[in-house]
């Protein structure tokens, strides 16, 4: 079992393609519970970020176009979990019959903006019902921890719970992406795929581009594994859980550490003692596209310890003439980026059309299903310049500004 | 955050070493007037590359060591103006003011070498040593292994050409393994989906075989009329494998 570590302190960073505009519910020096509702999105009340820990906020700074710019909290070590009211809900899952209560109770527990929709992954809309929902039981990004690791046990049970509530919220296409081992379910609601452990195929943009495509009139979502059985922890005890597997790995450690830690853990602290020596930045997320942070992303599973980049040496004029261009290389169509883009059908036309900026063109070639995450292995194989990632970002923002 | 190293320069330096093999085969057989062409072409092609560079801070790339080696062997023997003239064109209008390797539509030693020979009609075609389509072997072998061309392609073409040649290997004359390797599988230039690769091999295999049984002409002539054709048919084919693509994708998705 890995270690449990809950760190002295814990921030929340919210990524500013989540398009959060924050309401503090709570104000600097507040106590406040595990799980307790802390911030809410101005226009979208179905989005909320709860606490991570018991403890008390340090510091509280939402930025220009209320962005929160700044949340800090400091642990407190008293027996304080927030329960939710989950009675009805549980009643409902179980009977099958009235969705809108446990719809209401992942909207208030914050467990709702776990969902993510396609096109353009976003939180889903609070009413709205997906053409088709893929549970992502695989993660293969490098070194990242195997969500299947913790599925044994109470988490079987709660897994099941939180399975029968999307069901019941979603929609009649439940796709279950795995491992090629023995079935996590066996279901009738529910179709199983089986993916080699190979990124970029544990994506789950390249697994719905695949088996069932997002359309600007039919949206797909995607959830991981975790968050379903944290719907069904939710169901059955009344708390969020206080916990979520990652891994802190190479190749700044002396070794990977998987931990359970709070969300928005202090990724300092977990590294700190076991860094192999020398300069390192700590990125929350994979090394294809982490972002240098101190604390855990909202989305993360895993936080990447790298050689601190030296300081850039002299260039001389001529080499920089050369290799600074007033035009960007192009990437040139090999094997190498052929695997990245996991043997994409079209995926060199699709390159294409994001760099000249061609959304029609990439709306035919199915860019509607993948997201900045789905790219960052080519932009990490080819060094493009700029990246893919950003270029597909603007295009669908292009896309969803036009529609 | 870490970066790779499939730039556009890494892919062109594996090309341009794959190719030093090849280049010294023909200097060898030619012997050293061979050598001087070839200076002669990638002075040329550099004189370009430097003047784009200053001008529009577009960089060079190494691959225009291999178009010049291109030129230097198949281009037909016209006079040296004639010539400069001619390479100087393929350059510039076959890959230059497109931006450079990589964003071009054709390739520059396709173009140099048709403008000459259009141009230049009496000019007589070179012949190309037997050892040169040796040397193209191990080359063709190392960039397959590194994923540099495109096996469809390059099956594709091959399959055809045995096939056409009566399953002997007549068409796999020592122009044609080199043009097929160097030009027709650049993957700057070549198609780009899985099924327009099958597509764009086989026509250059099945252009090459036509041409060989209407014409009596030289072999680098036919193999690089084939190559330029296909070329010239690489986007379209791309365009039509991609609307074939998503036919099927509504059939299985609505």
């Amino acid at each position: 079992m890995p270690e449990i570590v809950i760190t002295a302190e814990a921030g929340i960073v919210l990524e500013p393609e989540m398009k959060f505009r924050a309401d503090a519910i709570v104000t600097v020096g507040d106590k406040v519970a595990q799980g307790q509702p802390i911030l809410r999105d101005r226009r979208r009340p179905e989005c909320v970020v709860t606490a991570p820990m018991t403890g008390h906020i340090a510091e509280l700074e939402i930025g220009p176009g209320r962005r929160l710019t700044n949340l800090i909290l400091y642990r407190e070590d008293r027996e304080d979990r927030h329960t939710y009211e989950v009675e009805a809900s549980r009643k409902a899952v179980s009977d099958g019959s009235d969705s809108s209560s446990p719809r209401h109770l992942l909207q208030e527990a914050g467990l709702w903006m776990r969902l993510r929709a396609r096109p353009f992954g976003s939180v889903p809309h609070p009413d709205s019902r997906p053409a088709a929902l893929f549970i992502m039981a695989v993660d293969t990004q490098p070194l990242a921890p195997d969500p299947r690791g913790p599925l044994v046990g109470e988490m079987q049970e709660w897994f099941k719970l939180g399975l029968d509530a999307l069901a019941l919220i979603g929609s009649p296409h439940i796709y279950m992406c795995q491992d090629r081992g023995s079935d996590i379910i066996a279901d009738e609601r529910v179709k199983t795929i089986k993916i080699a452990n190979l990124h970029p195929m544990g994506l789950a943009g390249f697994q719905i581009r695949h088996h069932f495509p997002a359309r600007l009139d039919r949206q797909v979502w995607d959830v991981s594994l975790e968050d379903v059985c944290a719907i069904g922890y939710l169901l059955t005890t009344g708390h969020l859980p206080a916990t979520r597997l990652i891994s802190v790995a190479d190749p700044g450690m002396r070794k990977t550490r998987l931990v359970c830690c709070q969300p928005g853990a202090d990724l300092r602290e977990i590294s700190q003692a076991y860094m192999a020596p020398g300069q390192h930045s700590i990125l929350s997320g994979s090394v294809l596209d982490g972002r240098d942070s101190r604390w855990l992303g909202y989305r993360h599973r895993q936080a990447s310890v790298i050689k601190r980049p030296q300081r850039t040496r002299h260039v001389h004029w001529l080499e920089a003439a050369l290799k600074r261009a007033s035009r960007p290389m192009p990437v040139i169509a090999t094997a190498a980026l052929e695997h990245a883009l996991g043997g994409m059908f079209g995926g060199m036309a699709l390159l294409r059309a994001l760099s000249v900026g061609d959304d029609e063109e990439a709306i035919k070639l199915d860019a509607l299903s993948l997201l900045e995450e789905d790219l960052a292995l080519a932009d990490y194989v080819t060094d493009a310049e700029p990246r893919f990632a950003t270029q597909l970002r603007t295009a669908l923002n292009r896309i969803e500004v036009n529609t | 955050m870490m970066r790779g190293i499939w730039t556009r320069e890494t892919v062109a330096l594996m090309l341009v070493a794959a190719a030093v093999p090849v280049a010294a085969a023909w200097i060898w057989e030619e012997g050293v007037t061979s050598l001087t062409r070839l200076l002669l072409t990638a002075l040329i092609g550099g004189f370009w590359q430097a003047i784009f560079t200053i001008g529009r801070a577009q960089p060079p790339s190494v691959t225009g060591g291999i178009s010049a080696l291109a030129i230097a062997m198949l281009a037909p023997e016209a006079g040296p103006y004639q010539f400069a003239l001619g390479v100087s064109f393929g350059f510039i209008f076959g890959e230059l003011v497109y931006g450079g390797w990589g964003r071009s539509v054709l390739n520059p030693a396709l173009v140099a070498i048709m403008f000459i020979a259009f141009s230049f009609p009496t000019a007589a075609w070179p012949q190309v040593p037997v050892q040169v389509g040796w040397a193209v072997v191990p080359a063709a072998l190392l960039l397959l292994g590194l994923g540099i061309i495109q096996w469809r392609v390059m099956l594709g073409a091959v399959g055809v050409l045995i096939f056409l040649g009566g399953f002997g290997l007549d068409l796999l004359t020592s122009a044609t393994v080199f043009v097929l390797i160097f030009l027709v599988c650049d993957p700057a230039t070549s198609a780009s989906t899985r099924w327009s690769r099958w597509a764009y091999g086989l026509l250059f295999g099945a252009l090459v075989g036509l041409f060989a049984s209407l014409w009596d002409a030289s072999s680098v002539q036919i193999a690089i009329s084939a190559a330029l054709l296909a070329m010239l048919t690489a986007p379209l084919l791309d365009e039509l494998s991609i609307a074939l693509w998503r036919v099927t994708v509504r059939y299985r998705h609505g």
